[in-house]
């Protein structure tokens, strides 16, 4: 969860203040100001990630329900595989896993190193020419690690599978181009990106939106129903209406664009350079610390702006979170971050867990320094090798 | 207790069950079988610690840091 900048709020209640309007709908003033804005929304969200055109980014409520509607909606056919792994976030496999038991397909899971890197490798293996879908994370939310993409596609499309790329961990903190490498689908969660909570984004190629079945039906979906021979007949709405059912989130749609040419207006590349430097502070820190292990790689251009550990002289890794914003005010996220696969992977029981500590535009060193005197001051207090 | 969540009265069963436990201890019970029915959402742990953290608020539960971490108590009245 990212911080909101003023851009941000200011958008999302100048839209509930000045026009609170449905957008699409209503022909009142309101309601074209409402449209306006919603339009404009959907450009800056697809400038931000480089859709060739804004009717490739549809609005969802989050990333898992983007990941979903992909593996719910397009075409597979019955019998064919679909390569996943270990290190999805939860909302990255299970749609498929679901699928897969649904419609009879095969799922092959390639396996991520313990540090959250990749054998590429593994991938050319588990991806065949039955191979039909890869749903991949393009950034882990546990280990930071960034997936060899590129390759990935390359592998993918070279044997006819779609790629489909869980972007929520990378958007926020790399500039993402999603025809750069030319992934089939991208899902993106906007409240890790400075925008509001319960917004997403799902872009897909043009000719696989039009091709997909629809995920919700119903109203502004549709171009016209009919009703003759006593039977309803709806002709439906290319994309993207055909997968925004219903009443909209206007207010987040808008908020989303005003977060997406915020991060712009500071540069993708400025993001990424800020957070590194800051991750190599927190990462230099942390190893330092007796008792604490860091999961990933020790390379910061190899992850995000995150960092996964645990501290062996407390039992659970809520331990670490509660007693860091109790005490420091620092807050930090523990348990196993909807990636059981990996933990159980790591040998880290739920009830155990890890701490994440993740670092963004507006954090400073002062901040990692109050992170890493909570941490000394924990281990301490736990370990045994001080009274209090 | 009625307005409790499920993950708050199961926290508190636990405790008024077994004592004084650490996280970890109340987590790996809160998977037994007899919790089964009351325990909705433990496996990642983070609900269910936020609701005992709420019990503390409530001054139903106590929480103090010691060797291997927080140690959870009901509080007898």
């Amino acid at each position: 969860m990212a911080l909101k900048p003023r851009q941000v709020i200011g958008a999302m209640n100048e839209y509930y203040e000045q026009y609170p309007a449905c957008a699409g709908r209503s022909v009142h003033k309101l309601g074209q100001e409402a449209s306006g804005a919603y339009s404009r929304a959907r450009e800056k969200i697809a400038r931000f990630i480089n859709a060739s055109e804004p009717r490739e980014c549809i609005w969802t409520r989050n990333a898992t329900e983007s990941l979903n509607i992909v593996a719910n909606c397009l075409k597979i056919p019955r019998g064919s595989k679909i390569v996943t792994t270990s290190l999805e976030h939860h909302s990255g496999s299970l749609p498929f896993v679901e699928r897969a038991r649904r419609s009879r397909m095969r799922i092959e899971v390639v396996k991520a190193h313990d540090d959250g890197t990749f054998d590429i490798e593994d991938w050319k293996k588990a991806i065949d020419s039955n191979t039909r879908v890869v749903s991949v994370v393009h950034s882990s939310n546990v280990t930071g690690t960034i997936t060899p993409l590129r390759d990935i596609v390359e592998i993918a499309h070279d044997r006819g599978a779609l790629v489909v790329s869980d972007d929520a961990q990378y958007a926020p903190h790399h500039p993402l181009d999603v025809q750069n490498p030319d992934v089939d689908f991208s899902a993106i969660s906007v409240h890790k990106m400075c925008g509001p909570t319960g917004m997403g984004v799902l872009y897909g190629r043009m000719e696989l939106l039009e091709s997909m079945n629809m995920f919700l039906v119903g109203g502004d979906t549709v171009s016209d129903v009919r009703f003759e021979n006593g039977r309803i007949l709806p002709y439906y709405l290319p994309p993207p209406a055909k997968f925004e059912a219903g009443l909209q989130n206007y207010a987040g749609a808008i908020g989303a664009g005003a977060a997406a040419e915020y991060l712009q207006s500071i540069g993708m590349i400025e993001v990424e350079k800020q957070e590194r430097k800051l991750l190599a502070t927190m990462l230099k820190g942390l190893k330092e610390l007796e008792h604490l292990h860091v999961i990933g790689p020790e390379n910061v251009n190899l992850r995000s702006g995150l960092v996964s550990f645990f501290v062996d002289t407390v039992t659970s890794a809520h331990d670490i979170a509660s007693f860091l914003s109790d005490e420091y005010g620092v807050m930090i996220r523990s348990g196993w971050h909807c990636a059981g696969p990996f933990h159980y992977q790591l040998g880290i029981p739920p009830a155990r867990g890890t701490a994440r500590a993740s670092i963004y535009i507006y954090n400073n060193e002062a901040e990692i320094s109050t992170l890493l005197k909570g941490l000394h001051a924990l281990i301490a207090r736990t370990s045994g090798e001080e009274n209090h | 207790m009625s307005a409790l969540s499920k993950n708050a009265q199961c926290v508190l069963q636990i405790l008024q069950a077994a004592g004084t436990l650490t996280t970890s201890e109340i987590l790996e019970m809160a998977q037994r079988t007899e919790y089964v029915e009351i325990c909705k959402d433990c496996a990642g742990g983070d609900t269910f610690v936020a609701a005992a953290n709420q019990l503390v608020e409530q001054g139903l539960v106590t929480k103090k840091l010691g060797k291997g971490g927080y140690h959870w108590q009901i509080v007898r009245r």
